[in-house]
């Protein structure tokens, strides 16, 4: 092991428990997330992955409370553990939420391409965002923003004055995650930060989130499709599934290790450059209906190793025998164990 | 089926006749019925359609009630043809529904006899200016270059004079009692607006993928315009005609009210009589100004409401399931 | 790393003129300039033509007229219809043209025709004023009640009032203008007596001074009550309904959720995240809708009584006063022309995507 498997798993910065969330649509009520426990040690990174429509970037919208007039969260906690004594977020005023936002925990959304006003110059927004939570003053926001443009590799002075449309697609990416840090959050958010992003700058984003975790120690959460990005900047991997975590473990047992079927797919499906064809195997079927989902485990329609007991009944996360810290969410974990361990001898 | 068993009974009882020729009187029998059939059928169609939307539908209803009140109605109705001195300017009783005018004459046979025109006159310029506006639009689109620059430019320009004066001014030069020439003007006055549109439109559609992709299928000419673009551009059409129904009405009764124009008996023609007798000043005489004015204001009414049901009709995604 | 450094557009060595010449000639509010400028030409020479090419030539009506009337033998005739309209007959039809033109950018616009030795300039100096003030708070009112509205309308979508009021703005944008008026007129003022009529007929009483003092400007404003009130009425509703269907798309937009998601305050999220955006495609309206409400003048101004432009327009049309109707037909294009020039400048400032078409990282 190296030393980033070594996270100071010390005290959770922030806790979600039993977190329900579901939405109203025309049909039905969508169930998006349900019963999600999940802890975000301090100094930690954990990725969370899965297909689109997982539930993933609802969950990641409902730790700010930033969710949609038809979503309601229905069930759950939220607690926070800053410097002060513990945040009930989903109890939190409008007042206490706008200032617990940005400053406590800082959400940065995918495609930054639309994420600023267009009639505004990024001085402006930098300066907007100060000025809301009262942090500092005028100069010191200055000095903050052109330090922290810096850091983020763009010409500070250049792009401070610019208006977005002045800037490229992975430049205002940039500007996005520098702004985030201005009032040092303790907790980042960071809902799909490569997609739609080419190549190169992705390299950028990703190498900046590495100096991020180690210089500065921030505690993040990356959601994303993308599984590289969680092997290159996870320490934990919880993998989603139809609203609910089917697995989580440090990114080693998550990758090398996997005990859910639903893991061992997303992994198998993944073409990487050195790998052989036929190892690549995808998962057959769609997501399922969060409507009216299935019966009992909600993977088992697409699952090669279901049994009758699957789909009856919902399995839950439960400690992996002989791994510490990984946990699952399925009957037949053993099975998909033999299976990963299989595939990795000939690589590994 | 039962309902097409021709009424002289079974083919059993006919007897002697002919297998063959009796199915042939059927058909005979059937094909006009079929025919009528399927006309209810598609009116029924379409109505459910027209009634998704609930202004547009009581928009079509009132557009339709107009229709019927001056084209049907005048049958019945006649146009009051001598003055009668002892009912100048009385109230709506049973005899005068909406009271008399200032020469004693019934003010709702007159609307009844007076929108005619009108109506003509609306649809007519409708049919042209969205005639005019759609070909050049697409054309224009179609082709690009500099024709499309000569068009745009000229249609920015064109749209910053302002109309209605410059409509007022050619009414003293031209003879604009004649309808055509009417409609044809106010269509050729207005066509620089739907001209933007139906371009922007078109633009747009042209390069949507379902259009690259019958390109590049080669699914054929004819059948990319009339399959795929123009069916996407019907919504635009619609409108198009509404606007120019609503813009031909306004600028025919402005120009009548203002006395620019003469024209025959009309309910642009009851407001400037209205108006020039004085019968605004007196609180009598109030229907006499007040029922064109209210019969206008309905029709327009009707169009804007009736184009909103079109617009989802014919723009599938604006339907809310 | 392709974006590691960011791109500079200036040129950092001295720009040759060529270059500059481009850049001053992509810039939008020159286009526009240009644009502005052809418009008024093309309008001039529209109306000289008309005047001179349509079936019933005014200039051979008006000399045939005063053959008529006065008795006038037909040089004679020529020569004072050629002064009054401002025309050298004589002279080949491109000569008149350039004539024309000249007297135009000198201010000559001829002589009214009805009113002997009134010019057409000082005719309009009188009276296009009262227009132009009438027409113009009718549309400040109109616009900023209607988009304020408009957007409350947006954020207050589930409240009850909601759909009644947007009844309401539908339905008044939908009947015309000069309807509007007429009720107006009729229901106020005569059948329930709210509004002294009789008293407001006119731009101004007779007997008040005209100045800054605040008698004239109160008399001012009670003369042009009626007016504005149909032309606020008249375009409230269009105002309401389009800012409402903008800034409900503007609260679905990225940057909105970012901004709340950055804390800041509903206050300056409704200011300068929604509403600055919000606003800018009804800029254009604004353009589109300036021309119309000054061309209904002419209507609104002769159900009340209006002294304006629009009123002596119609006034000339009857009276086949054509130097006079060319004139202000002219003025009022020129006027719209103006107006849509200034509504592309202030977009030009709320929104800076457009300044420069050719900016860019």
């Amino acid at each position: 092991m190296n030393e980033r498997a070594g996270v100071v798993k010390g005290d959770a910065v922030l806790s979600v428990r039993d977190l329900w969330v579901d939405y109203q649509a025309e049909r039905g009520t969508v169930k998006a997330v349900r019963g999600v426990n999940l802890d975000l040690y301090r100094g930690e990174s954990l990725s969370l992955i899965g297909e689109s429509g997982c539930g993933k970037t609802t969950f990641g919208l409902s730790l700010v409370r930033l969710l949609v007039k038809a979503a309601t969260i229905r069930k759950g906690e939220i607690v926070y553990y800053g410097d002060t004594k513990p945040m009930d977020i989903l109890s939190l005023s409008e007042r206490e939420l706008r200032h617990f936002r940005w400053s406590e925990c800082a959400m940065v959304f995918q495609s930054a391409l639309n994420a600023f006003n267009p009639v505004l110059r990024i001085w402006d927004q930098m300066y907007d965002t100060v000025k809301a939570h009262g942090a500092m003053t005028r100069d010191q926001a200055r000095q903050r923003s052109l330090e922290l443009l810096r850091f983020v590799q763009l010409e500070p002075e250049r792009v401070i004055d610019a208006y977005p449309h002045e800037l490229s697609g992975g430049m205002r990416q940039r500007v996005l995650l520098a702004m985030s840090l201005l009032l040092r959050p303790e907790i980042l958010i960071l809902d799909e930060p490569t997609t739609a992003l080419d190549i190169l700058t992705q390299r950028t984003i990703i190498e900046l989130l590495r100096r991020l975790k180690q210089e500065l120690g921030f505690s993040m959460i990356f959601i994303s499709h993308d599984l590289s990005i969680a092997a290159e900047l996870a320490d934990r991997v919880a993998t989603m599934y139809a609203g609910t975590i089917v697995e989580l473990g440090d990114v080693y047992d998550t990758f090398y290790r996997p005990a859910h079927p639903y893991t061992l797919g997303l992994i198998r499906s993944v073409p990487t450059v050195t790998g052989e064809f036929r190892d690549l195997i995808s998962i057959p079927g769609a997501p399922p209906d969060l409507i009216e989902p299935p019966a009992g485990c909600k993977f088992h329609p697409r699952c090669p190793y279901a049994t009758e007991r699957c789909r009856e009944e919902e399995p839950h996360l439960e400690l992996v025998p002989g791994h510490d810290g990984h946990y699952v969410a399925c009957f037949h974990a053993d099975q998909v164990l033999r299976q990963s361990v299989k595939r990795m001898q000939p690589n590994d | 089926m039962a309902g097409w068993i021709p009424a002289y009974g079974s083919v059993e009882e006919v007897g002697s006749v002919s297998q063959r020729q009796v199915s042939n009187n059927n058909e005979h029998r059937l094909r006009p019925l079929a025919w009528v059939g399927a006309l209810f059928g598609g009116i029924g169609r379409f109505l459910k359609l027209m009634a998704r939307n609930k202004t547009g539908f009581a928009g079509f209803l009132l557009f339709i009630g107009f229709i019927l009140l001056t084209t049907v109605g005048p049958l019945f109705i006649e146009e009051p043809k001598s003055a009668d001195i002892t009912a100048i300017y009385s109230p709506p009783s049973r005899e005068h529904i909406l009271g008399t005018d200032s020469q004693g004459k019934d003010i709702f046979a007159q609307i009844v006899n007076g929108g005619a025109d009108i109506m003509q006159l609306a649809l007519l310029t409708g049919v042209i200016s969205t005639f005019i506006g759609v070909t050049l639009g697409s054309i224009s689109a179609i082709i690009g270059g500099r024709l499309d620059t000569f068009l745009t430019t000229l249609a920015d320009v064109w749209l910053t004079i302002p109309r209605f004066p410059l409509l007022a001014v050619l009414a003293t030069l031209i003879k604009l009692s004649d309808m055509a020439m009417l409609a044809l003007i106010l269509a050729v006055l207005g066509w620089a607006g739907l001209y933007r549109s139906i371009r922007a439109q078109v633009f747009s559609l042209r390069e949507r993928d379902y259009v690259e992709a019958a390109v590049a299928l080669d699914l054929g000419l004819p059948h990319i315009i009339f399959k795929e673009i123009l069916p996407n551009m019907m919504s635009y059409i619609a409108i198009s005609f509404t606007f120019g129904m609503t813009s031909a009405i306004y600028a025919q009764v402005g120009l009548v009210f203002l006395g620019l124009v003469p024209l025959t008996r009309n309910w642009g023609v009851m407001i400037n009589l209205a108006w020039t007798q004085g019968a605004i000043f007196f609180r009598d005489s109030v229907y006499f100004i007040m029922a064109p004015v209210t019969a206008i204001a309905l029709l327009q009414l009707s169009i804007v409401w009736m184009s909103r049901s079109l617009e989802e009709i014919f723009n599938p995604r604006l339907r809310t399931g | 790393m392709s974006d590691s450094t960011v791109t500079v557009t200036a040129v950092s060595r001295r720009p040759s003129l060529g270059s500059l010449l481009k850049r001053i000639a992509s810039h939008f509010l020159v286009q526009r300039l240009a644009k502005a400028l052809f418009t008024i030409w093309f309008v001039t020479s529209l109306t000289f033509f008309l005047i001179r090419l349509m079936p019933s030539n005014p200039v051979e009506v008006y000399i045939n007229e005063l053959i008529l009337n006065y008795g006038l033998p037909y040089a004679e005739a020529r020569d004072q219809a050629a002064s009054l309209f401002a025309l050298d007959l004589d002279a080949p039809l491109w000569k008149q043209y350039l004539d024309y033109m000249v007297n135009l950018v000198h201010g000559n616009l001829g002589t009214s025709l009805r009113s002997p030795g009134t010019t057409v300039t000082s005719i309009i100096v009188t009276f296009l004023p009262w227009t132009i003030f009438s027409v113009g708070l009718g549309l400040v009112i109109s616009f900023t009640v209607g988009v304020a509205l408009g957007m409350i309308m947006a954020y207050k979508r589930d409240a009850f009032w909601e759909p009644i009021l947007s009844g309401v703005a539908s339905t008044l944008s939908a009947i015309p203008n000069y309807i509007i008026g007429i009720v107006l007129l009729v229901y106020l003022g005569v059948y329930w007596g709210l509004v002294p009529i009789h008293q407001m007929r006119g731009s101004r009483s007779p007997g008040i001074e005209p100045g800054f003092t605040l008698v004239f400007i109160k008399d001012v404003l009670f003369h042009a009550a009626l007016p504005i009130a149909t032309y606020v009425l008249a375009t409230i509703g269009g105002w309401m309904l389009s800012m409402k269907s903008s800034t409900l798309s503007t609260l679905g937009e990225d940057y909105v959720t970012v901004a709340r998601a950055r804390g800041l305050p509903e206050r300056r999220i409704t200011t300068a995240y929604v509403g600055r955006n919000a606003m800018l495609p009804l800029v254009t309206q604004l353009l589109i809708s300036i021309g119309f409400i000054v061309g209904g003048s002419i209507l609104i101004e002769s159900i009340f009584v209006y002294q304006g432009i629009g009123l002596r327009l119609l006034e000339a049309l009857n009276n086949r006063d054509y130097p006079l109707m060319q004139g202000i037909f002219l003025i009022i294009t020129i006027s719209v022309v103006v107006s849509n020039l200034l509504a592309d400048f202030v977009y030009g400032w709320l929104d800076p995507r457009v300044r420069v078409s050719g900016g860019g990282g």
